[in-house]
Formats: structure tokens, sequence, C-alpha cells
């Protein structure tokens, strides 16, 4: 009986401890991280009505499955370019744009090695909601690392869902700042360059958005040189980027655009990418004329001038021979005059005098 | 010959010596470059487009509206259907879009028009009484048009007002209404839009393949020495806004000793307290990579992207594609300095790397 009893505690110990142990493992299971999400989602929807859609999740480890926990955060702009600022915190207040409300989408999902998931969301705005620009973000997470050392890395995705609903809205953008621009300054206002020497590439604008809509400008780009050479730019917004309610937002246009098919992830996608228009030295004059307004809203235009000097180096040292050359040919022949009437004016006295 | 060098040259140098001055010359030069031609063109206010339905294909009714500003007898009104809205640059037509069949159900403000022509994509109204049109807003209603079905851009109409009763001649007024077609759920013709991204401590450019491992193990703390690692993540979308990566996360600590990120781009220092991170290859210490790639358009942000410069702000951009770009692979270096007097413990962090799409 006391052997039994020994045998019975062993197996409850055991069975125990495989139970105690089993969860623990599959706590500690790491999750990939390597995904696939769509970016950005446009909505257009009416008050009173929804929109189902689906997110399409991808994971690209082959090994192992990915487990994602969802959720519906607010988002800013970071600074005047187009990279959102994440409010992450649970606490976060709410944002006035803020579509977690009417948003819909599950918890968490696990997505297996190599594997496709359709997840379903939904976007549902209440009767009488009033017109305008909401927006908000799905965070994927894939958690924290199991196992020890000093710094853990953990990846996460973010869809950008941007939803309009239609009425009247007020719109009103502010032109701040037109002229040349320096990419490498990623949306600041001191990439505006009035004297550049290397070939421009790129013309920006300033816009500040102080409507209640998310706006996308579309319209022309003229660049005129001394010699009233045109240069037109026609895609002023190719990407269609926003500015944000509250944002100053500058936008890059290219003085020209090169377009390439390219293979990604299994299809063709259009690359663009700015390269050199071929500008002659000298003054450049820039005028701007953009359009906006929403659906049943006022057109509004938006003109305005700016200019920039391309001066290279070569262009200078050129321009100082040829100034220096002129200046001295003017001198020759102001001497030479000077010369030719003083020899005169002695002559005449000799006259004179004889 | 001589005299009219001698009337030249003091006429040139002493009569107007004082006039030709350098700072006269600089100021006719200013005036010169900077004098923007004057317009004398008149916009039409008030401008707005309604389309009562905005699905891409759909047939509707669009309403047009604006104020007519020269009071001068209007007969037509042109209004051309374009992708561009500006009236002196070629005209190319939605795709999808069809006014051929658009007829004219309503007419408010200046009335009395009925459509003279009609095309694919061009629309003239005429009205037989010269009228000097009222100030107040007019609209005008088009039935039966069939929407441009391509949501990713927006279109325009080109308006324009003529004294002329056939649409011919110089115009009197113009101006622009923009458009655009939006479905509820966003229908892709091509390769969907997708954000790929990978991460751990070696990843393929691909992201075909990782070592799968998220965490590393720096050793023993010495104010004598950096501690340093290493990860690597890869990215890349077709979206044409491009991506954004944020790390996120709290600098090193164990407990409530803390040891603090740089808060700006800052070299190795042994002995002082750093926690710090960049996305290029260093050389102190000999540490990282330069991104892998052949799309140049995504780059570390340049607060993380100096070589032997390291930061750490929890929140920041560390990498940075403003358009298409295909499969980039970063390398992230870690640094870690100890002052002396740090407390003893077990300092570590997860950091969180998010990539996002752009708007």
């Amino acid at each position: 009986m006391k052997r039994f009893k020994g045998i019975a505690l062993v197996a409850i110990a055991l069975l125990m401890g495989v139970v105690y142990l089993l969860p623990a493992a599959s706590v500690n299971a790491q999750s990939s991280a390597a995904l696939s999400i769509t970016p950005k989602k446009n909505y257009l929807i009416e008050p009173g009505k929804s929109v189902d859609d689906t997110l399409i999740i991808r994971n690209l480890d082959t090994s192992t499955a990915l487990e994602l926990s969802l959720r519906v955060v607010d988002f800013t702009f970071t600074d005047n370019g187009g990279t959102p600022k994440l409010f992450l915190d649970p606490d976060a207040p709410q944002t006035t744009w803020s579509l977690k409300p009417f948003t819909t989408i599950p918890e968490s999902v696990v997505i297996p090695a190599g594997g496709t998931k359709t997840v379903k969301m939904k976007v549902a705005i209440p009767a009488n909601h009033g017109a305008g620009s909401y927006y908000s973000a799905i965070v994927y997470s894939s958690g924290a690392p199991a196992g020890g050392g000093n710094v853990g890395l953990s990846a996460s995705g973010v869809t950008l869902v941007f939803t309009q609903i239609p009425g009247q809205v007020t719109e009103n953008l502010n032109l701040k700042k037109l002229g040349l621009y320096d990419t490498a300054a990623q949306g600041k206002l001191d990439g505006y360059k009035f004297i550049v020497d290397k070939q421009p590439s790129t013309i920006g604008y300033t816009l500040e958005n102080t409507g209640n809509v998310t706006e996308a400008p579309v319209g022309s780009i003229t660049l005129k040189d001394l010699f009233g050479r045109e240069t037109k730019i026609t895609e002023v917004n190719p990407s269609g980027s926003l500015a944000l309610i509250g944002q100053t937002r500058t936008y890059n246009a290219c003085i020209k655009l090169a377009s390439q098919e390219v293979d990604f992830s299994g299809g063709k996608t259009t690359a663009s990418t700015c390269v050199s228009p071929g500008l002659w030295p000298g003054y450049y004059k820039v005028s701007l004329d953009i359009f906006y307004g929403q659906n049943g809203n006022l057109t509004k235009e938006i003109t305005g001038v700016g200019s920039f000097w391309y001066l290279p180096l070569w262009f200078v040292i050129v321009f100082l021979i040829l100034l220096a050359a002129i200046a001295i040919t003017v001198w020759r022949l102001y001497v030479g005059i000077r010369r030719k009437l003083s020899g005169a004016q002695s002559r005449k006295a000799l006259r004179r005098r004889r | 010959m001589h005299h009219r060098l001698v009337r030249f040259h003091h006429f040139a140098f002493i009569k107007w010596r004082h006039v030709w001055t350098p700072e006269f010359l600089a100021l006719l030069l200013a005036l010169f470059v900077f004098v923007a031609p004057a317009s004398a063109s008149t916009r039409l206010e008030n401008r707005s487009l309604f389309m009562t339905s905005n699905q891409p294909g759909a047939t509707t009714s669009y309403t047009v509206g604006f104020r007519y500003m020269t009071p001068t007898p209007i007969n037509s009104v042109d209004l051309l259907f374009c992708l561009n809205p500006i009236p002196y640059e070629a005209c190319v037509t939605p795709t999808g879009l069809d006014v051929s069949t658009a007829t004219l159900s309503a007419q408010v403000g200046e009335a009395g028009y009925s459509i003279l022509s009609q095309s694919t994509n061009h629309i003239v109204l005429s009205r037989s009484q010269a009228a000097i049109p009222a100030s107040t807003p007019s609209s005008y209603t088009f039935d039966n048009i069939k929407n441009p079905t391509d949501v990713t851009q927006s279109f325009s109409i080109r308006l324009k007002t003529l004294a002329s009763s056939d649409g011919t001649g110089s115009q009197v007024d113009f101006g622009s209404v923009r458009g655009q077609v939006q479905s509820s759920i966003y229908i892709e013709t091509q390769v969907p839009p997708q954000l790929i991204f990978c991460l751990s401590r070696e990843v393929e450019l691909g992201c075909t393949n990782s070592d799968e491992t998220y965490y590393t193990d720096m050793g023993q703390l010495d104010s004598e020495s950096t501690l340093v690692a290493k990860s690597q993540m890869a990215v890349g979308t077709n979206a044409t806004a491009g991506f954004a990566i944020t790390a996120v996360g709290t600098p090193l600590a164990a407990g409530t000793s803390v040891i603090e990120g740089l808060t700006s781009p800052t070299p190795s220092q042994p002995g002082v307290n750093q926690f710090g991170i960049n996305l290029v290859q260093n050389t102190a210490p000999a540490i990282g990579g330069d991104p892998e790639g052949i799309f140049t358009n995504s780059a570390p942000t340049p607060d993380y992207g100096i070589p032997d410069q390291y930061k750490y702000v929890s929140g920041d951009v560390v990498a940075v594609s403003t358009n298409v770009s295909l499969m980039k692979k970063f390398t992230v270096s870690y640094i870690v300095n100890s002052s002396p007097n740090l407390k003893a413990g077990v300092y570590s962090t997860t950091i969180t790397y998010i990539a996002s799409g752009r708007f």
C-alpha cells in the first residue's frame, strides 16, 4: 500500500510538472518576425453606413508561425513629411479625427509558417455623424522576444486607415513656402534653397492645412528662365500625398520624373524617381497653381511665385573670366579713347599756337 | 569722328557719371530679375463640383457651380474634362469618363443655356440672348455622365465663359473645378500595395530567411570598453508614398538604474553611460554595415546615418523611403558604455521596430 501511495504521488507530481511546463513552453515559443501587410486603406463612408473589408497578412517565415496582436491606435504627423506619429500609449487621449470608436478588428491572429491569412475588419459610421476626414492606424505586433540577453527585438507593422465622410466640410490650405527644395531635408522647412551649385531636381511647396479634412492638392508648377523658356511640372503630387488636419506639409515635385517598371513581390509596380532636368545655369522663376476641394464643396485654387538661382562652379568661373575680359576690353577702349582725345586736343592746341 | 567720340565720352562718363553708380546698376539688375509680368486673366469664383455618386464608372449627375466675374455679355460656356486643371496644358481625358450623352437637367442663376455640342470629354453650353451675367452664383446640373474609373487620380473640369454663342473666340473668364472618384472599398487593378518587413539578428534581403534570433547578449559591462551588438531588418514596399521605420522602447535598464539613450548623434565614449544605435558601417567601434539593396531612395534618417555617431530616442524614425522601394536591408548597430560607478545589475531592453506606410 505504502509503495502504491509512493508511485501515485510520483505520478501526480510528474503530471503536475508536465501540466505546469507545457503552457510555459507555449508562452516562450517565439513568433516569426517577417510579415507582409497592406500599408494603407482608404474608405468613403456615408453617415449611418459601414464598410466590411479584409486585411491580408502574410507570414514570410517558412518555418515559424506568426503570432500577431492587433489594436487600433490614433496617429498624427511627425513633421512636414508623410511619416505618421503613432500614439502607442494605451492611455493616450483620443484624437478628434479618430476612427477608433468606429473600427472593429480581431485582437489577435496566428498565421502559419509561409501562410497568408485574411482578417475581417469593419468601419461603421454612426448616423448623423459630421462630414470630414477620420483616420487611425492598425498596429500588428509580434510580441516581446523569449529568451535572455540585453537587447530584445520585436517587429510591428502598421496599416494606416483613412475614411472620408462626405458632406459640407471646412477646407483651407495656405501656401507657406515655394521654391527649390533639397530632398535630403526630408520635409523640413530649411530644405528650401535660393542658390544652388548642383543641378536642381526638386521643387518644394509647403501648405498649412487649417481645415477639418485631409487634402491632396493637384495642379502644376512652371519654371521660367531669364530667356522665357518654360519647364512644366504636371505631377505636383504624384503619390496623392495628404496634408493631415493641422499639418504644415511640404510636397516635393520632381522637375523631371522618370518612371520604371520593377518587380516587387511577384508583381510589377511602377517606381518613379527624379532625374536631372538639364537646366541651364541662371535665374529661375517658379509659378505654382494648385487646386483642392472635396466633392460638393468649393474647388479652391492656390497660386504662388518663388525663385532660385542655379549657379554651378564652372559657370561662375566662366562668368568671372568673361566679366574680367569685358572689363579689360572696356578699360582699354576707355584708355584708347582718352589717349586719342588728349592727342587730338594737344594737336589742336599746337595748331592754335602756330 | 573725334567730335562724336568727345560727345559720347562727355555724355557717358561726365554728364551721367552720377547716374551710373554701382548702386543704380544693381537696382536695375534686381528690377530686371524680380519684376513679374502682370496677369490680365479673371477667374470664375465660388467654383464647385458635386457628383451625386463618386463611385468609379457609375452613371450619375454632376452639378457645376461658379460665379461669373466679368460684366460682359456671355453667350456660351465651355466645359472640358481633363486630368489636369491647368487651362493651357494638354488635356488628357480621364479614363472611363463619358459625357457624350449627358443632358442639361437644371440651371440656377444665369440660365437659358442648352447643350450646343458634346463629345466624350467636352460640353459646350450656348444661349441665344446675350446678357450680362448676374454676380450671384450659378449652377448647371448634367445627368447621364459616366464617372472616370481611376480612383488613384483626381480629374478636373476646365471652365471658360465666352461672348460668342458657339464656344469660339477668346474667353472672358476661366477656372477649373476638381473631382475624384472614390470606391468604398479600394479595388485593386494591379499588385495591391504591400509593405514587407522582417527583423532578426540576421535576415536575408528579401525576408525569405533569418536566423530567428530576437535577442542578443552583449556581455559584461566594463567602464573601459564598449559593448556592441547588431541586428538586421529588411523592408520594401510598392506603395507610392513609401515607408517609415520607427524604433520604440525604453533605454537599457536594471531596475531603477538606467543607461540613458543618447539624445543627439554622439561618438562612443567608454567610461560614460551611453546607449545608442545607428544604421551604417562604423569604425569606432568597428561594427555595423551600410544599407544593402539597389534602390537608393530608402535610407537611414539623417541622425541615424552618421558613421561612428550613435543616438537613441524612443519614437524616432530611423529609416525612411518617400516612394516605392524595392527590398532594402538595414544593419542596426548598438553600443553600450558604462561609467565606473554604474549600479550593478543585468541591463536589458526590448526595442520594437515599427514599419508603417506613409500618407
